[in-house]
């Protein structure tokens, strides 16, 4: 398996820019994880998923000639995924439930065998995270998930660091509120 | 006890706090149990968010043969993108090239007609000065036709021959000034309209 070094990513890119699309095919092959993950977490179906990232992906060949090595390329592909990722959910008019209110109704009467079972945890996680604004959302999905710096996230969404750190922490502070009567209390008691 | 530290708890958490801020908060963690309680509160976060799991995507290898399938056709529309933007950048020069070519036409010219006005050029030169020259055709053929003679006609010819050099000078500098200034509020318009991925903003 060939090692992708920082060099060697420089050159898929500038040979993509060149209209390679070898270079591009393995650009797409080394982000399509990451690309994939970012846009699930924000769309919440896997579907939508597949469909925004390759969209993104679209997106980049075309505008790779815009692409400057001023930012990290991971930066800017994951900027035009985001971007991709809530274009597709204005598109199909955000199908997914609300989840703030399908929280609501799982609590009314909550078995510990039923909020203990992890893919219910799961789909509660993933409809609480889906009930943030667009941008709370997509900061916290780039920190958590995909564990990228302040400093990569401002690259990525343009924004200034100073917004970074506010929007994360609103963002953790509204999913603290609404995980807190399903979860949370659970697993801070796991946790001791 | 020192002041809270919630507000930097996060950046810790995400280890983004480096020298003395880092020690501070460290220190405030094992003193403060306001302040370690809301640390373990955000952790917990952190191990709750990791537990939603990814679905089973296809293999990296079939997603990118499947993206290179719907790629669009890009060698033609690059170069010639690159030809348009060249292209582009040259206008300036350009529109500077026929500016100074103008320029030094009309001084040539200006000088010529000095040195005929004085007799320095001979009989072959003045006659093509002369046939290139139509400076006072219009107040020439008025005094053909008898409206126009003496002091008269030559007020006419001398006003006419300012008024088709000067005013022809200072339309085409105006002209080259005018796509000038147009290029530069397009550029600045195509330099805006090029940064996206701004839609999650506001």
């Amino acid at each position: 398996m060939a090692i992708t070094t920082k060099s060697n990513l420089d050159q898929l890119v500038s040979s993509a820019q060149n209209g390679d699309r070898n270079a591009f095919s393995e650009l797409v092959r080394i982000h399509s994880l990451g690309v994939r993950n970012v846009v699930y977490r924000v769309c919440g179906n896997r579907q939508m998923a597949e469909d925004a990232a390759q969209e993104a992906f679209i997106r980049a060949w075309t505008k790779l000639s815009s692409y400057s090595p001023k930012v990290s390329f991971k930066s800017w592909l994951y900027r035009i995924a985001v971007n991709a990722a809530l274009d597709m959910l204005r598109k199909e008019k955000r199908i997914l439930p609300n989840a703030l209110e399908d929280l609501k109704l799982r609590d009314i009467n909550p078995t510990p065998e039923a909020m203990l079972a992890s893919t219910e945890r799961a789909d509660l996680i993933a409809k609480a995270l889906s009930s943030l604004s667009d941008a709370s959302r997509t900061v916290l999905i780039l920190r958590e998930y995909e564990e990228l710096s302040y400093n990569e996230i401002a690259e990525t969404l343009e924004i200034p660091m100073g917004t970074v750190m506010s929007r994360l922490s609103y963002a953790r502070k509204l999913l603290k509120e609404k995980l807190a009567v399903a979860l949370f209390a659970s697993a801070e008691d796991k946790n001791g | 006890m020192a002041k809270h530290i919630l507000d930097s708890l996060g950046a810790y958490l995400d280890g983004e706090l480096r020298g003395r801020e880092l020690k501070k908060v460290e220190t405030h963690l094992s003193k403060c149990e306001l302040c370690a309680e809301e640390y373990a509160s955000l952790k917990s976060l952190s191990e709750i968010l990791e537990e939603a799991p990814l679905p089973d995507f296809s293999s990296p290898d079939r997603f990118a043969a499947d993206v290179v399938l719907r790629l669009p056709r890009k060698e033609m529309t690059s170069i010639r993108s690159k030809v348009l933007e060249v292209g582009w950048w040259l206008a300036p020069v350009g529109l500077i090239a026929i500016w100074v070519f103008l320029g030094i036409t009309n001084l040539l010219n200006d000088t010529l007609l000095i040195a005929n006005e004085f007799g320095f050029l001979n009989s072959t030169a003045t006659s093509l000065i002369s046939s290139a020259n139509p400076d006072a055709i219009w107040s020439a053929r008025l005094g053909n036709f008898g409206f126009l003679a003496g002091n008269n006609l030559q007020w006419a010819r001398t006003v006419e021959a300012f008024t088709r050099t000067t005013a022809s000078h200072i339309l085409w500098q105006l002209s080259i000034a005018v796509l000038y200034l147009i290029w530069i509020a397009v550029s600045w318009v195509r330099h805006e309209h090029r940064g996206f991925g701004k839609s999650i903003e506001g």
